[in-house]
């Protein structure tokens, strides 16, 4: 009977031991930093203050929020199509969707956002579309314009978001949407009062992975953004790297990361009251 | 239960034993006649290859030395002299930003005079104007100047060709997270009529071309490489040695010093102070400096040299700074640039972003 008990927690464990290392530790020890200075002892709230006092990254951090909020909603309404027609499918025609849809994810994100800037610069095909280049007011066609990033960042947002919305919908039971279509359902009304209610905590979990990923993530707006368009991200990583400043990363950081908690909280909540 | 005990006792013994083959002393002791071992460090890459080609292996085979190579980035090395104050591990640092200045003033390297280099006679004035300081000699030198499309545009003389109309859109200026940036910046600031006590002359005419759209910024050498070979860029501010990757990816470049003159790299070599062998360390430091391995770097490396004596090939004279133009090449304090290099960032960024 004992022995049935600890060995639950006995499986937990490494994974409990990991997040603890690689996780709580951390970033506790960044919230404690987050209140320090580089050049002085003791606590401080001066890297919060400075962090609302600098224009910089105010606006960098106003157009993380936009640029997460537009990617997140684009990232959605690619997904919950997408995932509905691949949940129907027959088995064979499925696999290759869902390995069409997967494999992005095994290119590095760095590799393929070069071949966005290829495709989206004044030397790829799409310049001799006419006006294209004056898309950007360095003549640049889509680099250096946030159309361009959040282009770029919902190729590498949408299979998250396809994959958690697909995991919901394949439980569906079919038999509900028969119902429905033999009732007299259009295929559309059946997809939006049977399917997408059904599907909401997907929705959710996919929109809340997409949100928080597209928040931290610098490697696609500085490639494709560059140093003119400024995401929080790259300016965590500018003040940690580059001025050695890790106090004033850490506030930023935890900045950051209220805001995807704040996103989580309210979302699971408006969700959870839509369920009811 | 017995088990368990025996995975205990095993674990830890292997911990014990990783944990004595990591200890110094212990291992390969060196027996006597075993050749001397010097430790330096490394940028690694194509540095560390034309390096080892032109000293680290003419010296080791002259010297009945072997000499090992630790991949450290001036910053990184900087830290690791200071943690290791009390038992240094390294014989010879390189620094690229600066760092000698700070090492110096922490007594972390030992001074090395002019007299005790027999190629300081040699040496051009800016390689050895930081040996009273107790910093080391410039052993390499990459001046920031001009990177030009020789197809697109006639040969740039003034660092404010970057502002000229005829070239609008097809500028690249970098970003001053990288020390080129830094030091393109305060070039034109200085052709602008700043100094680096107010970097606003040259952070403003700069931030206002970016944000007109004159000018794109990028952020990393490799950026660089794509701006010139697929986003249209025709000139840009960046460093002598790059225009030659530049070239050998196939872009038709060139490099110019614009007539104001312009700031420079210069990569320093220093002894450890505290370490058994630092006469040896001098030498090699000092066989870095002699023309025959300048020439190596000059030609393997497109680095302007610090020996006077050094013959450039015909065909490089028209790629690196050379002679008389060595006098144009200003040194960047390492001490100025810690104080300010956050204050220049800051204002940079709020010049520049939109």
């Amino acid at each position: 009977m004992n022995k049935s008990r600890t060995e639950p927690w006995l499986l937990v464990l490494p994974v409990m031991a990991l997040l603890v290392i690689a996780f709580v530790i951390p970033v506790a020890s960044s919230l404690i930093a987050s209140f320090t200075s580089t050049g002085s002892p003791g606590f401080t709230l001066a890297n919060f203050s400075d962090f609302f006092e600098s224009s910089v990254h105010l606006t960098a951090s106003a157009r993380t929020l936009r640029m997460a909020f537009i990617q997140t909603i684009a990232s959605i309404l690619i997904a919950v199509p997408l995932a509905y027609i691949m949940s129907r499918l027959s088995a064979r025609a499925r696999v290759v969707m869902m390995i069409a849809t997967i494999l992005p994810l095994m290119t590095s994100v760095v590799i393929r956002t070069f071949g966005w800037v290829i495709l989206m610069g004044p030397s790829g095909p799409l310049a001799r579309i006419p006006g294209f280049l004056e898309l950007s007011n360095s003549h640049q066609g889509l680099l250096g314009t946030e159309l361009g990033v959040n282009i770029a960042m919902v190729q590498v947002l949408v299979p998250f978001a396809v994959l958690s919305v697909l995991g919901v919908i394949n439980g569906i039971d079919v038999r509900l949407q028969e119902a429905s279509r033999t009732m007299g359902a259009s295929f559309l009304r059946n997809f939006w009062h049977v399917v997408l209610p059904l599907a909401l905590p997907g929705i959710v979990s996919g929109a809340t992975l997409c949100f928080a990923l597209s928040i931290s993530s610098f490697i696609t707006p500085n490639l494709i953004g560059g140093a003119q368009l400024p995401v929080i991200g790259a300016f965590i990583y500018q003040d940690a790297t580059v001025n050695g400043d890790l106090p004033f990363a850490a506030a930023q950081a935890m900045l950051m990361l209220m805001a995807v908690l704040i996103t989580i909280a309210a979302t699971n909540r408006l969700a959870s009251s839509r369920m009811k | 239960m017995k088990r368990r005990t025996a995975l205990i006792a095993f674990t830890s013994t292997a911990v014990l034993a990783s944990l004595t083959a990591c200890m110094p002393g212990t291992g390969s002791g060196s027996a006597a006649g075993a050749p001397t071992e010097l430790v330096i460090t490394t940028f690694g890459g194509d540095w560390q290859k034309n390096f080892t080609d032109a000293v680290v292996k003419p010296f080791e085979k002259a010297n009945n030395v072997t000499i090992k190579q630790v991949t450290l980035y001036s910053a990184d090395a900087l830290a690791q002299l200071q943690a290791q104050k009390s038992s240094p591990q390294i014989d010879v640092v390189f620094f690229s930003g600066g760092q000698e200045a700070t090492a110096a003033r922490d007594k972390l390297i030992a001074p090395i005079s002019a007299s005790s280099l027999s190629n300081g006679a040699d040496l051009i004035d800016s390689a050895k104007s930081g040996l009273e300081q107790g910093e080391g000699p410039v052993i390499q030198i990459s001046p920031v100047g001009l990177t030009y499309r020789t197809d697109k545009i006639d040969k740039p003389t003034s660092w404010n060709d970057v502002f000229d109309p005829k070239y609008k859109k097809h500028v690249a200026f970098t970003d001053l997270s990288n020390s080129y940036g830094t030091l393109g910046m305060l070039s034109i600031n200085q052709a602008k009529g700043g100094t680096a006590d107010d970097v606003t002359p040259g952070i403003s005419a700069m931030g206002q071309a970016a944000k007109a759209g004159d000018a794109v910024v990028i952020k990393t050498s490799s950026d660089l490489q794509q701006a010139f070979s697929s986003r249209d860029i025709w000139l840009a501010p960046y460093a002598q040695d790059y225009a030659e990757t530049l070239r050998k990816a196939g872009q038709p470049v060139e490099f110019v010093l614009p007539a104001e003159g312009s700031m420079a790299s210069f990569i320093t070599a220093n002894a450890v102070a505290g370490r058994a062998n630092i006469p040896l360390a001098t030498k090699f430091i000092d066989f870095a400096l002699s023309s025959d391995v300048q020439a190596k770097f000059v030609s393997g490396m497109t680095y302007s040299s610090v020996n006077q004596k050094t013959e450039i090939p015909e065909d490089l004279k028209s790629k690196v700074v050379w002679g008389s133009s060595l006098d144009k090449l200003q040194r960047l304090s390492g001490a100025t640039f810690g104080e300010k290099s956050a204050t220049w960032l800051k204002q940079w960024n709020e010049a520049i972003a939109q």
